[in-house]
Formats: structure tokens, C-alpha cells, sequence
């Protein structure tokens, strides 16, 4: 990738001065064949600082606002011992979750409005990046693209963005899908295990606690990952009003602290596209056998 | 990845992309909400045969391993086993249903992620559920899950097959001890161990003989894109787990139907050319 | 020897049952399943044979070049073995021939100087009811992929089975440490040379006297691979595989292909 942050010379629209771009050669190619003329790349960063999570050292469970996703799950067993955990509980972290949503909002506004005083149409081939520095808990925000411009075009939207490139963005186009925008969205969930969650996964025996010695379930991880992407998923449905998201991406991100105790937190990521035309009608898919 | 043509020429990419790029300037229309992790290639493959994606989908488990089952001992882990189809079949039961859910029939491009740990077992599916073209929803149990991708579902569409759901079966053994004696006194010689032998064959039969079982049940004719994975416990090296899964297919009317190849000639390496006459 | 191996097929329980009534498995992509299709063979099932096998330690002059014998009899041994019963599954179902056929290594950590050999492969038969047996009378095994396989019927040759040489070298130790210290860089090491040009030929030459024995007129797809296995950096084992082919008909029906330049990374 030649990317450098050289925006000078790129006043004027493509054709006259140098642009820089992190486009690859193919992709480039494939751009210009679209008609659109890269201008430079353009970028926004934004560092926030990350709160830390709520402390389970006291011995009350997290206080949720009305909304938000949280389970309780109670010890069954009496007294057993000063370690013996008495409660447990999932819960959705949303100020990580807001921390995350306004710096990812900013890092791509301020990507935008680079691509907007360039006088760009688009930006395509976007690359996002969330870097966690751990001293002093900052989150820090990294977006890049590269802007375009349609000759002849003249427009006074906000520039469009898309994770794609080069072919496959031509392809989406060809199959009847205009770009709108990218789209991502972060979940966070805290499991706080329960004893039983606990000694599950730690492997100690449990058949004096009553738990039989078999393999079972461990259902307190398995709601806190299913709601975790289940939130996840509503967030970006939330962007799309009423488009469609193409080419996503899962990345799923979990942090143990011991065993059962876990911080899930997925990312969805992926284009919000438009259809401007039905799809053609199209060939059947060929079998094919390469000879290469 | 793309091995079908780029059809340079049909379309005229600049006049599309200009009609794209200009109707961004008008309101839309609104419309559902669809969400698929699959490439355009794969969505156009699956609208071809008259289907189309609905949403990301996944399943979930993961079930406890009873302590101290990784000690030595003889034969199979039994635990193990049921530890690991316990949580596939409840990952499969969950992307059913969040498949049933979003109205889907199916759910294609299953991502199969399991992992074996001293305290459990987990398994994680992700794919993407997809329905016929404006059809109605299915029941859960209905909902065929499998781990082709789009392309091929929609290859043996064509062919005349359909996929029934996922298969797995697993089989988790103790590896058989030697006495030292025999150790020495094999120093030597080249010779076949038959007790290992043995036990690593039953076990890795056993495996796909459940996997089998299940392809059965679910009324299937084969099993195709078989995984077969095998090998130590990273946490315990006398404990092997093989662990197999595919996708049970069935023909759909008694009769295959041919699908006649097209053989395209990759330009990206150096061209090596097939001499038919000398084998060169 | 083939007793033995023909015990341990049996001893596969209800797998190979449920094969022979009609349900077949295959590691096969659905694209290969389609060509194999095409070619007019029908999968039954995926089959496998393994052997672990102890490979004893064989006496060496360090100072020498040589082909350690006992080694590459183990080799050889070891996965004639697992093909053997390989094949035997395969005969079990009918099969006409074994494709994608795979010959992996396994090493557990507790076997010292022990090793699994495995075969594994799609079992397939041939759709018009002719067999396909080899002159050997067995089905025919070939590691071409579902892709090679179809390409291959379609210019008039058949697999017959797969063929392999395997030679086990050690690289004598002795002043090559003076060797390296003296000699300028940029210099061929005849010495080295020399070795690795032997072992590869007596690995190629015994792969090609098990063709000559199928009664083929050639062998595609050859591979040479360069395992050290668990010896350390000096003692090499050269395996050469390839897939023997006869002439079945004059016809070449190879269609003209479609040239593509993907410009996706």
C-alpha cells in the first residue's frame, strides 16, 4: 500500500495535480475503468479515553438502566465458604459501547470532511482501526479511505463510503447496488460467572454441590455470547433504515479474566448499499475446472 | 475470491456507475432490511437459482468436560465425546432457530469454529441464512444448515441436490500404553505397533461412523466436503480426539443432472500448457 | 502380511456397512463431486487405511554419504500398509478406483521413532458397469484431485494407481563444518550435490518400476517431496509419488478453455 499523507497539489480535481492513494495497482485499474478518479486519501483519528468497567469487588450485582440486557443468576447452594460466589450475573456494558460508537463516529466524520474540502464524490477501499493503548485506558480511532471524484458530477451530498475497491466494488455496482455508506457497530457484554458457572470452567468436581457429574451445559456463557451478537446485529440493522448490508464481517473479541469471568465483545461491520435497478437476468453458475 | 469472468464489454461500467452514484441524490424508497456476509458473487450465484440471503445467522455452545477425564486410563473418553456432540448439535439447534427467526430456510457458508479445552468443549457457527426468493418462513426443525458456500449450494441446485443439514461425529481415546520391555526390545527393528494401530483406527472409525448415523437420520444420501480433523490434546498428548462433519445431500427428484464444466485458463501465473500426448 | 491387513479392514464395524448400503462420504469440494460425476464415476464412500509404524534406528558412518536401507524400507513399508488397506476397504464397496488419494504423516509424542502412516480418499465406481480394475486386479488409486482427474479421461488415459518411490539419505557429517569454513561462497558443495542427485534418482527409478509393473505407459503429476521427519537436518527421506496412466482411446475431447485475469487479491 503506497499511502503517505501527502495531500498536497490535490486542490484541484484528478487529471491535473498528484493524489495519493492506498488503492493497489488492480484496484486502481479497476477505478479508473468505473470512471472515477481517485483524489488523495484522506483520514480522521480520534483518541478517547476508555472508562473502566464497574467494580466486582463489592458484593452487590450491577444496577442496569431499564433497556439494557442484563441476567441474574443466584447460588442454589446455602453457605458453602467466604469464596463461594452467592450471585452471578451477565450485563451489557454500554458506556463501553458509547465510547466505542462516538469514537468510531468521529474518526469517520472528520475522514468525511477531509473527502468533502477535496471536493471528492466517494471514498472507497476504507480501513478502520481500533487500537487500544492500554496505559491510562485510551481507545484510539483510526479511519482511512480513498477519495474519489466522478467526472462531471456534481453533487452536494455527503461523500459515500464503502469497505470496497477495485473489482468488487464494480461488481456490487454491476449487480445493481449504489454504496451508502459503511456501517459498524460494537457490542459489549460482562459475565460476572456464577458458582456454578465458575466451577464448570475451572473443572473442579462438583457433585457435592448437588451439580451432577456429567457434561452439561454452561448456559450463562452461551446467553452473554448469543445476546452480545444479538445486540450487535440489532445496532447495525439500526443504521440500515430500510437499505441493505453487503459483504460483513464478524470479529468476535473476548477477554477472560478467570475462569468464566469474561468480557465479550463482538464487531459487525459492512457496507449500507441501495439498490438503483433490479438485478439483470443472469447466467446460471458454470462448474469450472482450471487449468493453471 | 472469483473464478467466473469478468463480463467486460456486456455492461458499460461507467454508465453504471454514474446511474448508481446519481440516484444516491434521491431519497429512497425504503425497503427490508437485509444483511449477508456473502460476496457479490456468491449473492448473484444464489439469485441465479432463484434464492436469496436473508441474514447473518449464528449458534452458539458450550458444555462442561467432568474434572479429571484427561488422566490416563484405557480406551474412550466418553465424557469428551459427549461433551463435544452435546455442544454441536446445541450450536446447530441454536442457528436453526435464529435462521427460523429471520424467516429463512436454510443457512449456507457455515463458519465451523470448535475448540477442546481441560474444563470444555465450545462450538460456534456462523453463516448465512437464506430462503427462496420471497417464500414464506419454515419451521426450525426444517432449516438445513450447512457448511458449502453459496456458489456450491447453488451448483448442486443445479445438479439437482439439496442439503439436508450438518453431520458430525467425534470420538475423543486414550492412546495405548507400552511396556518398557516391548519398548527395548523393538529398539531395531521395523515393525508395526498393531495395539496403536488398532486403537487409533477404531477410533477414527468410530468418529465417522457417528457422523454417518447422523447423515442417516437425517434421510440423506452422502456426505460430501468431509473435515476430518485428528490429533493431540495440546494440554494432554495421550489424549486424541478425531472429530469429523459434512454436509448431507440428497438428489431431489431420483436423477443427477449433468453439469457440463467450463474450463477457464487463470492468466495471473505463468501459462503452463498440457501437452495431452506426452503427458508434459 | 495381507492377512493381517485384511483382519484390520474388517474390524471397521458398521462404517463400511452403512457404505455398501448406499450411503456414501467423500472429502470431495462439490465442485469435484460434480466432475467426478461428469466423468461418469459415482462416489461410495471415503476410505482409509493407517499404520503406525516403528521405525528402528539403523547403524550410520557418520563420515559417509549413504542410503540408509532400513529407513527407507520402514518408509516404504509403512505406507504400503496403509494404501493396502486403503484399497482393501475400497474393494470391499466395489469400488472401481480410489481418487484424491492423500498420504499423510502423524507423530505422537509419546510413540518415540513411531509414526501413523495414513491413506485416505474418495472410493469411486464407474457408472456404465465396466470395471476398472488395474492389471494387478485392484482398484486403481490416484491422488490427482476431482479437477486432474476429469481433465484426464477427457484426453484418453486412465489412472491406474499411484505409484511411489521413497529412499531415506544421510548427508555425511564429518568436515562439513571445515567444508563451510573453507570453501568461498557462492560454491557448489559437490559433496552435498552429489548425495541429493542419488537419493532423488533411486527415489524416481523405484517409482517408476511400480509403473512399469501397473503396465503404464506413463505417470503424471509427479511429485518429489523432502521430509527429515524426526532425524534431524542430516538424514533426508525423497518420496516420489505420482499417479500411473495407460491409453484407453485415441479421442481427446479437451474443450478450448476461456482465459481469465482475476483482479481480485
Amino acid at each position: 500500500m503506497s499511502s503517505s499523507n501527502d495531500l498536497t497539489g490535490a486542490d484541484h480535481p484528478a487529471g491535473q495535480a498528484t493524489f495519493s492513494s492506498g488503492l493497489s495497482v488492480a484496484d486502481f485499474a479497476a477505478c479508473l475503468d468505473m470512471g472515477l478518479e481517485p483524489v488523495g486519501l484522506v483520514q480522521g483519528f480520534c483518541a478517547m479515553r476508555s472508562q473502566p468497567g464497574v467494580s466486582m469487588m463489592g458484593m452487590t450485582p450491577y444496577q442496569p438502566s431499564a433497556n439494557d440486557y442484563v441476567e441474574n443468576y443466584h447460588c442454589p447452594h446455602g453457605f458453602v465458604s467466604a469464596e463461594h460466589r452467592m450471585w452471578g450475573q451477565n450485563y451489557q456494558q454500554t458506556w463501553i459501547e458509547q465510547t466505542w460508537r462516538q469514537g468510531f463516529t468521529n474518526a469517520y466524520s472528520r475522514m468525511v470532511a477531509e473527502a468533502t474540502a477535496l471536493g471528492a464524490h466517494g471514498i472507497v477501499g476504507v480501513f478502520d482501526n481500533v487500537n487500544p493503548l492500554v496505559q491510562d485506558g485510551i481507545v484510539e480511532f483510526t479511519m482511512r479511505g480513498t477519495a474519489v471524484h466522478l467526472r462531471g458530477h456534481t453533487s452536494s451530498s455527503t461523500p459515500w463510503t464503502t469497505y470496497l475497491a477495485g473489482q468488487r466494488l464494480a461488481k456490487s455496482i454491476e449487480a445493481g447496488f449504489a454504496p451508502v455508506n459503511v456501517v459498524a457497530a460494537v457490542s459489549s457484554v460482562r459475565v460476572w460467572a456464577s458458582c456454578i458457572t465458575e466451577y464448570l470452567m475451572e473443572g473442579s468436581t462438583t457433585m457435592m454441590y448437588g451439580v451432577s457429574n456429567d457434561s452439561i451445559e454452561v448456559e450463562q456463557i452461551v446467553s452473554a455470547r448469543a445476546a452480545a451478537r444479538e445486540l450487535v446485529r440489532q445496532y447495525v440493522r439500526a443504521q440500515l433504515q430500510g437499505g441493505q448490508r453487503h459483504g460483513v464481517e464478524l470479529r468476535m473479541r473476548e477477554h477472560a479474566f478467570g475462569h468464566g469471568d469474561l468480557e465479550i465483545q463482538p464487531m459487525l461491520r459492512g457496507n449500507r448499499v441501495r439498490r438503483f435497478k433490479d438485478f439483470d437476468a443472469l447466467d446460471a453458475p458454470r462448474l469450472t475446472v482450471s487449468l493453471s | 475470491m472469483s473464478d467466473a469472468p469478468v463480463p467486460r464489454g456486456q455492461i458499460d461500467l461507467k454508465t453504471e456507475v454514474r446511474r448508481a452514484l446519481v440516484s444516491l441524490e434521491h431519497p429512497s424508497a425504503g425497503g427490508s432490511a437485509i444483511t449477508s456476509d456473502l460476496s457479490i458473487d456468491e449473492e448473484l450465484n444464489l439469485h441465479a437459482v432463484g434464492w436469496q440471503p436473508v441474514e447473518l445467522v449464528t449458534g452458539v455452545s458450550v458444555f462442561s468436560v467432568p474434572s479429571g477425564l484427561w488422566n490416563w486410563g484405557q480406551g474412550e473418553i466418553t465424557g469428551a465425546t459427549r461433551a463435544h456432540e452435546n455442544a454441536f448439535n446445541h450450536a446447530i439447534m441454536r442457528l436453526q432457530r435464529d435462521a427460523a427467526q429471520a424467516g429463512a430456510h436454510g443457512v449456507v457458508g457455515v463458519h465451523v469454529e470448535r475448540s477442546v479445552h481441560p474444563s470444555h468443549v465450545e462450538v460456534s457457527l456462523l453463516g448465512t441464512a437464506i430462503r427462496p426468493i420471497d417464500a414464506k418462513a419454515a419451521a426450525p426443525e426444517h432449516v438445513f444448515t450447512s457448511d458449502l458456500s453459496a456458489r456450491d449450494f447453488a451448483l448442486l441446485t443445479l445438479a439437482g441436490w439439496e442439503p439436508l443439514g450438518l453431520a458430525h461425529g467425534a470420538s475423543f481415546v486414550y492412546a495405548p500404553r507400552r511396556q518398557m520391555s516391548m519398548v527395548f526390545a523393538q529398539q531395531t527393528q521395523n515393525v508395526e505397533l498393531t495395539n496403536f494401530t488398532n486403537a487409533i483406527y477404531a477410533a477414527r472409525e468410530t468418529a465417522m461412523e457417528r457422523m454417518q448415523t447422523t447423515a442417516l437420520s437425517l434421510k440423506g444420501t452422502g456426505v460430501v466436503q468431509v473435515n476430518v480433523i485428528e490429533g493431540p490434546m495440546s494440554f494432554a498428548s495421550h489424549a486424541i480426539g478425531f472429530v469429523s462433519w459434512g454436509t448431507v445431500v440428497r438428489l431431489v427428484h431420483d436423477e443427477h443432472h449433468r453439469v457440463s464444466p467450463q474450463l477457464v485458463l487463470s492468466m495471473n501465473d505463468r501459462t503452463i500448457t498440457f501437452a495431452a500426448t506426452t503427458l508434459q | 502380511m495381507n492377512e493381517e491387513a485384511n483382519e484390520l479392514a474388517r474390524t471397521t464395524g458398521h462404517r463400511l456397512e452403512e457404505l455398501e448400503k448406499g450411503l456414501f462420504t467423500s472429502d470431495l469440494s462439490v465442485n469435484e463431486f460434480l466432475l467426478i460425476k461428469e466423468a461418469g464415476y459415482h462416489p461410495l464412500g471415503f476410505v482409509m487405511g493407517s499404520s503406525i509404524y516403528h521405525t528402528g534406528i539403523q547403524t550410520r558412518r557418520w563420515g559417509q554419504s549413504q542410503e540408509l536401507t532400513k529407513l527407507t524400507e520402514a518408509m516404504y513399508n509403512a505406507r504400503e500398509l496403509a494404501m493396502t488397506r486403503m484399497e482393501d476397504e475400497a474393494a470391499q464397496l466395489g469400488a472401481d478406483g480410489v481418487v484424491g488419494v492423500r498420504l499423510d504423516v502423524n507423530y505422537y509424542e509419546w510413540g518415540k521413532d513411531a509414526a501413523e502412516f495414513i491413506a485416505v480418499g474418495t472410493a469411486v465406481k464407474a457408472e456404465d458397469g465396466v470395471s476398472r480394475l488395474n492389471k494387478l486386479g485392484k482398484p486403481f488409486t490416484s491422488d490427482l484431485s476431482g479437477q486432474d482427474f476429469w481433465t484426464l479421461l477427457q484426453t484418453g488415459y486412465a489412472p491406474q494407481g499411484l505409484v511411489m518411490g521413497t529412499c531415506v539419505y544421510h548427508i555425511a557429517h564429518r568436515g562439513l563444518g571445515q567444508t563451510l569454513q573453507t570453501t568461498a561462497q557462492n560454491v557448489e558443495l559437490p559433496n552435498f550435490t552429489q548425495a541429493l542427485y542419488e537419493a532423488r534418482e533411486l527415489a524416481m527409478t523405484r517409482m517408476q518400476d511400480e509403473a512399469t509393473q501397473l503396465g503404464a505407459s506413463g505417470i503424471v503429476g509427479v511429485r518429489l517431496e523432502e521430509k527429515t521427519h524426526q532425524w534431524g537436518s542430516h538424514t533426508i527421506e525423497f518420496l516420489s509419488l505420482g499417479t500411473a496412466v495407460t491409453k484407453t482411446s485415441d479421442e481427446i475431447t479437451l474443450a478450448k478453455p476461456i482465459t481469465i485475469i482475476s483482479l481480485d487479491n
